[in-house]
């Protein structure tokens, strides 16, 4: 019981400095509103979006991240994309190739069954409680009925179907914590500073991963550690690399598209 | 009498227009998909969908609206003849980018979601989509340009027009209008 009040304050401590935090950004928004309600400026662009004239205007449509690092983040671009091509893909098509279909299917859903914490803590952290409960349903049902998640039966049930998933970067940004310079990560591809924040804070809550920092890279009866996050990157390779070429084939710009693409689908999750 | 009626009559049509434009507006969509999807059926290998799809597309999409906006505020310095030009190059462009999203004997699963009208003349339609496995959220932009017509396709919150914007307003404000037409021009000329 003290021990439990210990961990208790303990975390209340942790989290107090980000509830904070998030107090002042939100206020910075609404102290912001009414001088941008007032000045000239701001209000153009609705003028503008009426008139059918200018159609080409509609500003859904206008830019999106800042890129101080453009020079860098083109490099790294160019250079993830020869190790996509030499070391990645081949990679990828061999896994395609070895396990048919439903077999990667059945670990893709364990892997994501598995992930529950992140989605669960991050639901909280969002204040979205009616979803923490459908995550929760989520994991008993697949856990229990889908034979330890492989089977994902939860989507039979029209409460537990399409529930969007939540992870750190979308708490970041619902918070009012805006992207920051846009990054692009070795490997990993397009981010930027809060997701690369929000990926790190994925990763550490990722069942997947404890057993690496737990016991990892000290001694070798432990070298078992580096097998579930490696599969999990494996699995996730085909898809990510559909992603990176959805994106790239018919580009004229492919860092640019890249880019857009995902600034783009990321504020998408972040409002559902 | 006759104008109690008519009054009843304004009270039943009027709130009724603005959803009859929507029903519209989603009526013209699945027709425009269907039409899609039978040529896709018909069609076993990927290169040839591009030449089967074009009339189809040409029809229900808007590729004027689509390349204005792709292009951005530049577009008003644009002589009609770059105009008419970037719309071709853009319009075979974006039938390729949309066709190339196909593979051959794979049959999406669409299920159609409430439509919103954002402003007058404009309707979303938001539709979820299962494709070899995976569920994908697909959002059709339609605006009235005379009648409803496709003016952009949204996957997974990321919209095909917004994406060539943020490249073409690159491309115009390094070079102008012939910028812009050059970068089209080799991208549409690239192989496959």
């Amino acid at each position: 019981m003290k021990s439990n009040t210990y961990i208790l304050r303990l975390l209340l401590l942790a989290v107090s400095p980000l509830l904070t935090d998030c107090s002042t950004w939100s206020k910075k928004s609404v102290a912001q509103q009414p001088t941008a309600a007032s000045s000239a400026t701001k209000t153009t662009p609705a003028a503008v979006k009426s008139n059918e004239a200018q159609v080409e205007e509609v500003d859904e449509y206008a830019a999106e991240v800042s890129d101080p690092l453009q020079p860098f983040n083109r490099a790294m671009f160019r250079v993830n994309d020869g190790l996509y091509t030499v070391l990645l893909r081949p990679i990828s098509k061999g896994y395609e190739k070895v396990l048919p279909t439903p077999v990667r299917k059945g670990i893709d859903n364990a892997f994501d069954n598995v992930k529950f914490p992140v989605r669960f803590v991050n639901c909280t952290l969002q204040g979205k409680f009616k979803r923490a409960g459908q995550e929760t349903g989520k994991f008993l049902v697949n856990t229990v009925a889908g034979l330890g998640g492989l089977l994902r039966q939860s989507d039979r049930i029209p409460a537990l179907a399409n529930v969007p998933a939540e992870d750190l970067g979308q708490t970041l940004a619902t918070w009012g914590i805006g992207h920051g310079p846009y990054i692009v990560l070795p490997l990993f591809g397009p981010s930027s500073l809060r997701e690369t924040v929000g990926m790190a804070g994925d990763y550490a809550a990722n069942p997947v991963n404890w057993g690496l920092f737990w016991h990892g890279g000290h001694d070798w009866e432990h070298d078992w550690t580096m097998i579930p996050p490696a599969a999990n990157t494996l699995r996730l390779l085909p898809s990510q690399l559909a992603t990176y070429d959805d994106a790239t084939k018919d580009a004229i710009d492919a860092y640019l598209s890249a880019r857009s693409a995902y600034i783009q689908n990321r504020a998408e999750a972040a409002r559902k | 009498m006759t104008t109690r009626l008519f009054l009843t009559l304004l009270l039943a049509v009027t709130p009724l227009s603005a959803s009859a434009q929507i029903a519209e507006a989603q009526t013209r969509l699945k027709s425009a998909v269907n039409e899609v999807l039978a040529v896709a059926d018909r069609t076993a290998n990927r290169a040839a969908l591009a030449d089967n799809v074009r009339p189809v597309l040409l029809k229900h999409v808007s590729f004027e609206t689509m390349t204005k906006r792709a292009v951005g505020p530049g577009w008003r310095q644009f002589t009609p003849a770059q105009q008419k030009q970037a719309t071709q190059l853009f319009s075979t462009l974006i039938i390729r980018t949309y066709s190339n999203k196909f593979t051959p004997g794979e049959h999406p699963v669409i299920t159609y979601q409430n439509p919103v009208s954002p402003a007058a003349g404009r309707v979303d339609v938001p539709t979820d989509m299962v494709y070899k496995g995976s569920n994908y959220s697909v959002t059709y932009r339609m605006e009235q340009v005379g009648g409803w017509k496709i003016a952009d396709v949204v996957i997974e919150g990321v919209s095909l027009i917004a994406n060539y914007r943020s490249q073409l307003d690159a491309q115009f404000k390094k070079g102008g209008a012939n910028a812009v037409i050059s970068s089209l021009t080799q991208s549409v000329s690239r192989p496959q």
